[in-house]
C-alpha cells in the first residue's frame, strides 16, 4: 500500500491533477510506478501449474498445450527435480482429476515421441500403484489407472492392456460362480467395460477390435444377467403390476449393449476426446507419434484374494431425471456416451469431495473434456433444442452435469459421501452459472415431483431435504404457482405430502412469516397461525385443562430450579387425583411434568436440554416404569411442539441419547397407534418418516460402531435388539400395507383413502426391509463368527 | 500413500490461518475468537517459523466456530442445517457480553472429527438464514468464550464496521454511538436556535 501511494518525483505533482492516473501522462513518459518484482517460478512449479490446468480453457488448443508441456519435460530430461515432480504428479492427477486423464495421457505420448526413456519409470510407477490399489480394494483407483493406461495403449508392446483386462475377467468369473450375490465380480466387469472404449479410441486397429470383441463375448453372460440385488436398490418403487422405468438399466447391462452397438458401427466413440491426434498442420509430430518407441507394460498382478474395500459394493443402475423428455437433452441410454460421460463425472464428483467449488467448476466445464461437438453450446435454453438441425447434438452440458449429481443423491443404498455434499455441489454450480444451471434444476425438480409417488420413499425424503436446503441458499424462490392445483389434494396424496413436508422444512431453516411471503395465496392456509408463534402455548395456563394448577406449579418449580423434593409432592397430588378419576396416575403425571419441561425450556434447545439434564433422573424413572409412560413422554413433546415438528424431533433425539425413551418406544409411538396421525395418516407425514428413519439410523449406526470397534461384550444383545426393532416395524408396516390394521378395518374411518394408506405402508416397508437386509449383510461381513 | 501429499486442488477442510497464527504470535489466553472476521494487519507474522508444536490441537477437533450469523438466527435453525453433517453434541450460541443476546457467532460441537471436517467442506461458505456463514475448526469450547470481545459487548468486527448490516444490528457500534452523540449535540444546538427566535 505504502509503495503504491508514493508520489512520483517530477511526475507533475503540483500540476493540479492526480498524476498517478495514467491517462494524464504522455505516452512516452517514463513510467516510474514501482513494478511488481518479476519472479520466474522454478521449472517444476511452472510445469505443475500447466499440467494441472490442462484442457481447462476452451480458448487454448489441446495439441498446443500438450506439445508445449511435453517439450519441456523432454528437454528437461536431465533435470532430476523436474522428472521427479512429473513422475509424482501424473499418477496423482489421474486419480484426482479424472476428466483430464486423456489429456495427461496425450502429454505422455508426445513425451514418448521425443524422449522415450521417460516412459519406463512412469509405467512402472503406474503398474505398481494399480497393484497396490487392487490389493486394498480401491476399485475406483484401479479403474482410473487402467483408463490412463488404456489411453497409452498405442505405445504399449504386444496387446498392451488387454491381458490385464483378461485377468480381471477371470477373477470376475470365479467370484460370480461362487456366489450369485457377489458384487466384486460385477464391479470388475464394469471396470473392463469402461476401459475398452478408451483403448479403442487411443489405438484403433483391427487387432484391438478383435481383442475387444473376444472380451465382450465373455462379459456378456455376467453383464446381461440382472443382478440378484438389483431389486433392492432400484430407485423406483412402482405399484404392483407396473414396471420400474429403470428395470432394464443395470449399468453393466447397458454398457454391454452400448459397446456392442459401437462395435457394429466400427467404434466411432464420437464423444471421447483424442488429444493425441494432431491436426493436419502438425503432420510431423503425428508421424513421430505413430512411429514412437513401444514399451512393455510391467505385469500388473491381482491379489490372490480380492476384497470389497472400504465401501460395500452394490450393482449400479443408470438413473436420469432427463431421460423421458420428448427432446434429447442428455445422451440416450442406447449411446455409449451416456455411460462414459457419466462415469467420468461421477468419479470427479466423488473424488473431489474436499473442494466442492472445484467440483462445480468441473461440472460446468464438462464440455471442455469431451470431443468437440459432443454438446450443444452452454446455457442453450431447453426450448431451443427443438429447433436444432438433425445432425447436431442437442445434449445440454448442464443437464448432463446435473443428472450426474442427481444420480448420486438418488443412489441406493447410500452414495459415497454425505448427502449434503451433493447439495453443496449443486449450490455452487448454481452460483457459478445460474443462467445455465437453474433452468436445468427446475426441470429436474419437476420430474422428481411428478414421479414422487413411484420413487422409493427414502429417496422422496432425500429429494425433499435437498430441495428445501437448496431453496434456502437462493432466497426460497420457487415457482409454487405450478403446483397450485395440488394444494387442494388430500394431505395423504404423495404430491400434497411433499408440499407440506417442504414448507415445514423451509420454515425450519428460516421462519414462518418469511416462508409465507414466498408463497402464492392458495398456499397461505397451509401455514397456520400456530406456526408463526415462536413459543407454543402452555396448555396448563388454561384453567379448563385438567391439572392446570399442578402444571403451573411444576413449571414454576422447574423455572427456579427447585430441588426434586419440592417437585415430588406435586407429582403425588397428581397421582392421587388421577387415581380418583380412574386414569393411569404415572401417565398423567408424566404428561404434566414433560409438558412443563418443554414449556420451561421453550426459549431454545439449549434451555430445554438443560432442563432435561436437571430432571433426567425423574424422567428416566418414569420412562423405565411403564411402556405407557414412555410413550407419554414422546406424546407430550410432540404435542407441545406439534407446530414445529423439527424441534420435537431434536428433543426426542436427545431423550434417546439419555435412554429416557427407547428406539422401540419411538417406533411404536409413530407406527403402531394413532398418535402420530389418525387412520394411518402418520405414514404420509414427512416428519414422521424423519423421526423413524433417524431413530433407526441411530440404532444401526451405533451397532456398526460397536462391531467395527471389535467389542464383543453385549454385542449379541444389541444385535437382538436391532432385529427386534426391525421386526416390530415390519409387523406394524405390513398390517398397514395389507390393510389389516384395525384402524383401516374400521368402516367409519376409511373414506376412500384406504388405498392411499396401503400404498404408504408398502413404501415404508420397502425402505426398512432394505435397511434390515443391509445391516444383516454388514454383520455377516464384519462379525467374527461367535 | 496419499497422506501428506499435497492435493492437486486445495482442500476446504483445512483450518484458517487464524488459530495457528494467533497461537504462534502471542500466547494470550483470551476468550472468544471473534475479530477474525474483521482481522486486519493480523496476517503478517505467519512466516516466522515456530518450534515444531508437540501436537496439532486441531488434529482431532470436533468443534467448529461459526461466524457471520444474523443476530436473529436461532439455535433451532443452526441445528437444522448443521445436523446434515452429523449429530450435534453441543451448541453454544455466542452472546453479547452485556445484553446476553445472540451476537452473530456460535460453536458447534460434533461427536466425531470427520463430521467437523465434513461440515467445513459442505456447509462452510453456504447460506443459513440467507447469510453466507463461515466455519473454522476450533480446538474446543471453553467457558467464557461464548461472549463477544468487542468494547460494547458484541464481536470485535461489529465495533468498527462501516456498512449497514440489518442482520447484525445495522451500522457498526462505534459509528452508531458517534452518530448518537452527534445528533444529541445537534439537538442541543437546535433548541438554542429555536429559543433564540422565541419559538418556544
Amino acid at each position: 500500500m505504502a509503495d503504491y501511494d508514493r508520489r512520483q518525483p517530477g511526475g507533475g505533482s503540483g500540476s493540479g491533477y492526480n498524476s498517478r492516473k495514467r491517462r494524464y501522462r504522455d505516452d512516452d513518459e517514463y513510467d516510474r510506478r514501482p513494478q511488481r518484482r518479476r519472479y520466474d517460478a522454478p521449472l517444476p512449479v511452472r510445469i505443475r501449474k500447466q499440467l494441472l490446468g490442462l484442457a481447462e480453457s476452451p480458448l487454448r488448443r489441446w495439441h498446443e498445450e500438450v506439445q508445449s508441456i511435453a517439450q519441456v519435460i523432454a528437454d528437461g530430461h536431465d533435470d532430476q527435480e523436474l522428472q521427479t515432480s512429473f513422475l509424482d504428479l501424473v499418477p496423482q492427477m489421474v486419480l484426482e482429476q479424472p476428466l483430464k486423464i486423456p489429456f495427461v495421457a496425450a502429454v505422455v505420448l508426445v513425451v514418448n515421441s521425443l524422449k522415450p526413456e521417460v516412459l519406463d519409470p512412469l509405467l512402472a510407477r503406474i503398474a505398481s500403484a494399480t497393484e497396490d490399489r487392487a490389493k486394498e480394494g480401491e476399485w475406483r483407483d484401479v479403474k482410473l489407472y487402467l483408463k490412463f493406461l488404456a489411453c497409452l495403449q498405442s505405445c504399449l508392446e504386444g496387446s498392451g492392456l488387454f491381458p490385464v483386462l483378461d485377468e480381471l475377467f477371470n477373477r470376475a468369473v470365479d467370484l460370480q460362480t461362487a456366489s450369485s450375490e457377489d458384487t466384486i465380480g460385477t464391479e470388475l466387469v464394469k471396470i473392463i467395460l469402461l476401459t475398452i472404449p478408451y483403448i479403442l479410441a487411443a489405438a484403433p486397429s483391427a487387432e484391438s477390435e478383435q481383442k475387444a470383441a473376444e472380451l465382450m463375448d465373455k462379459t456378456d453372460i455376467i453383464a446381461s444377467e440382472p443382478h440378484a440385488l438389483q431389486v433392492l436398490i432400484d430407485p423406483y418403487h412402482t405399484e404392483k403390476g407396473t414396471e420400474s422405468p429403470v428395470a432394464n438399466s443395470s449399468l453393466i447391462g447397458l454398457l454391454q449393449k452400448q459397446l456392442q452397438n459401437e462395435a457394429s458401427n466400427g467404434w466411432p466413440l464420437s464423444c471421447l476426446p483424442r488429444p493425441w491426434r494432431m491436426p493436419l498442420e502438425e503432420i510431423e509430430q503425428q508421424e513421430k507419434l505413430d512411429n514412437a518407441q513401444k514399451h512393455a507394460l510391467p505385469t500388473i498382478s491381482l491379489p490372490d484374494k480380492v476384497t470389497t474395500g472400504p465401501r460395500p459394493l452394490f450393482p449400479e443402475i443408470y438413473y436420469s431425471v432427463y431421460i423421458h423428455q420428448d427432446v434429447e437433452s442428455v445422451p440416450p441410454i442406447s449411446n455409449i456416451a451416456s455411460s462414459v460421460i457419466r462415469d467420468a463425472l461421477l468419479d470427479t464428483i466423488n473424488v473431489l469431495h474436499f473442494n466442492r467449488n472445484v467440483t462445480a467448476r468441473f461440472l460446468i466445464d464438462a464440455d471442455c473434456y469431451f470431443a468437440p461437438g459432443t454438446f450443444i453450446k452452454r446455457a442453450t435454453p431447453f426450448d431451443r433444442l427443438r429447433d436444432m438441425d438433425g445432425d447436431r447434438s442437442s445434449w445440454k452440458p448442464e443437464d448432463v452435469a446435473v443428472d450426474a449429481v442427481f444420480s448420486q443423491l438418488f443412489q441406493l443404498p447410500t452414495p459415497e459421501h454425505k448427502l449434503v455434499y451433493y447439495h453443496s455441489v449443486l449450490t455452487e454450480a448454481c452460483k457459478i452459472a445460474p443462467a445455465a444451471i437453474a433452468p436445468s434444476l427446475g426441470r429436474a425438480i419437476r420430474y422428481c415431483y411428478q414421479n414422487t409417488h413411484r420413487l422409493d420413499l427414502e429417496l422422496s425424503y432425500r429429494f425433499l431435504d435437498w430441495f428445501t436446503h437448496h431453496l434456502s441458499n437462493f432466497g426460497f424462490m420457487w415457482k409454487w404457482t405450478e403446483w397450485v392445483e395440488d394444494v387442494n389434494l388430500p394431505d395423504m396424496h404423495p404430491c400434497k405430502s411433499l408440499i407440506l413436508g417442504a414448507l415445514d422444512k423451509e420454515i425450519r431453516l428460516s421462519f414462518a412469516q418469511r416462508i409465507k411471503g414466498t408463497l402464492p395465496e392458495p398456499y397461505q392456509a397451509l401455514i397456520g397461525p400456530e406456526k408463526e408463534q415462536d413459543t407454543p402455548e402452555f396448555k396448563f395456563n388454561n384453567e379448563h385443562t385438567p391439572f392446570s394448577v399442578e402444571g403451573k406449579e411444576l413449571a414454576a418449580l422447574l423455572k427456579r430450579k427447585a430441588p426434586d423434593e419440592e417437585i415430588q409432592p406435586v407429582i403425588d397430588r397428581i397421582h392421587s387425583a388421577a387415581l380418583d378419576q380412574a386414569i393411569d396416575p404415572l401417565v398423567t403425571s408424566t404428561d404434566v411434568f414433560m409438558t412443563a419441561v418443554c414449556w420451561v425450556g421453550s426459549k431454545s434447545l439449549s434451555h430445554v436440554l438443560a432442563c432435561i439434564e436437571r430432571t433426567k433422573d425423574r424422567l428416566l424413572d418414569a420412562g423405565a416404569a411403564s411402556e405407557a409412560a414412555r410413550a407419554q413422554i414422546i406424546t407430550a413433546v410432540m404435542n407441545y411442539w406439534s407446530a414445529h415438528p423439527g424441534v420435537a424431533i431434536s428433543i426426542i433425539e436427545k431423550l434417546l441419547n439419555y435412554s429416557i425413551v427407547t428406539p422401540g418406544a419411538v417406533i411404536d409411538w409413530a407406527l403402531v397407534g394413532d398418535r402420530a396421525g389418525p387412520y394411518g395418516q402418520a405414514l404420509s407425514k414427512a416428519w414422521v418418516f424423519e423421526l423413524v428413519f433417524h431413530t433407526v439410523v441411530k440404532v444401526t449406526g451405533r451397532l456398526r460402531q460397536v462391531v467395527k470397534g471389535g467389542v464383543t461384550e453385549g454385542v449379541q444383545e444389541e444385535i437382538t435388539a436391532m432385529r427386534e426393532l426391525f421386526k416390530t416395524m415390519d409387523d406394524a408396516l405390513s398390517s398397514w400395507a395389507q390393510g389389516t390394521k384395525d384402524q383401516l378395518m374400521d368402516p367409519m374411518a376409511s373414506d376412500g383413502d384406504e388405498d392411499l394408506v396401503k400404498r404408504w405402508g408398502e413404501r415404508w416397508l420397502r425402505v426398512f426391509r432394505r435397511r434390515s437386509v443391509i445391516e444383516e449383510a454388514f454383520l455377516n461381513e464384519n462379525q467374527a463368527p461367535a | 500413500m496419499r497422506l501428506g501429499v499435497r492435493s492437486t486442488v486445495d482442500r476446504l477442510d483445512a483450518p484458517s490461518a487464524y488459530y495457528h497464527s494467533r497461537n504462534n504470535k502471542r500466547r494470550r489466553n483470551d476468550h472468544g475468537r471473534d475479530g477474525k472476521d474483521g482481522r486486519e494487519g493480523d496476517t503478517d507474522m505467519a512466516d516466522a517459523k515456530p518450534e515444531e508444536p508437540p501436537e496439532d490441537p486441531l488434529r482431532n477437533a470436533t468443534t467448529l466456530y461459526v461466524g457471520n450469523l444474523s443476530f436473529y438466527t436461532t439455535e433451532e435453525q443452526v441445528y437444522e442445517l448443521f445436523s446434515k453433517c452429523g449429530e450435534i453434541k453441543r451448541l453454544v450460541m455466542g452472546l453479547d457480553r452485556y445484553q446476553k443476546t445472540p451476537c452473530g457467532f456460535c460453536f458447534v460441537e460434533y461427536y466425531t472429527h470427520q463430521d467437523a471436517l465434513d461440515c467445513m467442506k459442505y456447509i462452510g461458505g453456504t447460506k443459513l438464514d440467507e447469510r453466507i456463514i463461515r466455519t473454522d475448526l476450533d480446538p474446543g469450547f471453553e467457558e467464557g468464550r461464548q461472549y463477544g470481545r468487542g468494547k460494547s459487548g458484541g464481536q470485535v468486527r461489529d465495533e468498527y464496521r462501516d456498512d449497514f448490516d440489518e442482520g447484525r444490528g445495522g451500522l457498526g457500534r462505534a459509528i452508531q454511538s458517534e452518530r448518537m452523540r452527534d445528533s444529541e449535540r445537534n439537538r442541543e444546538r437546535d433548541t438554542h436556535h429555536e429559543d433564540d427566535y422565541g419559538l418556544r
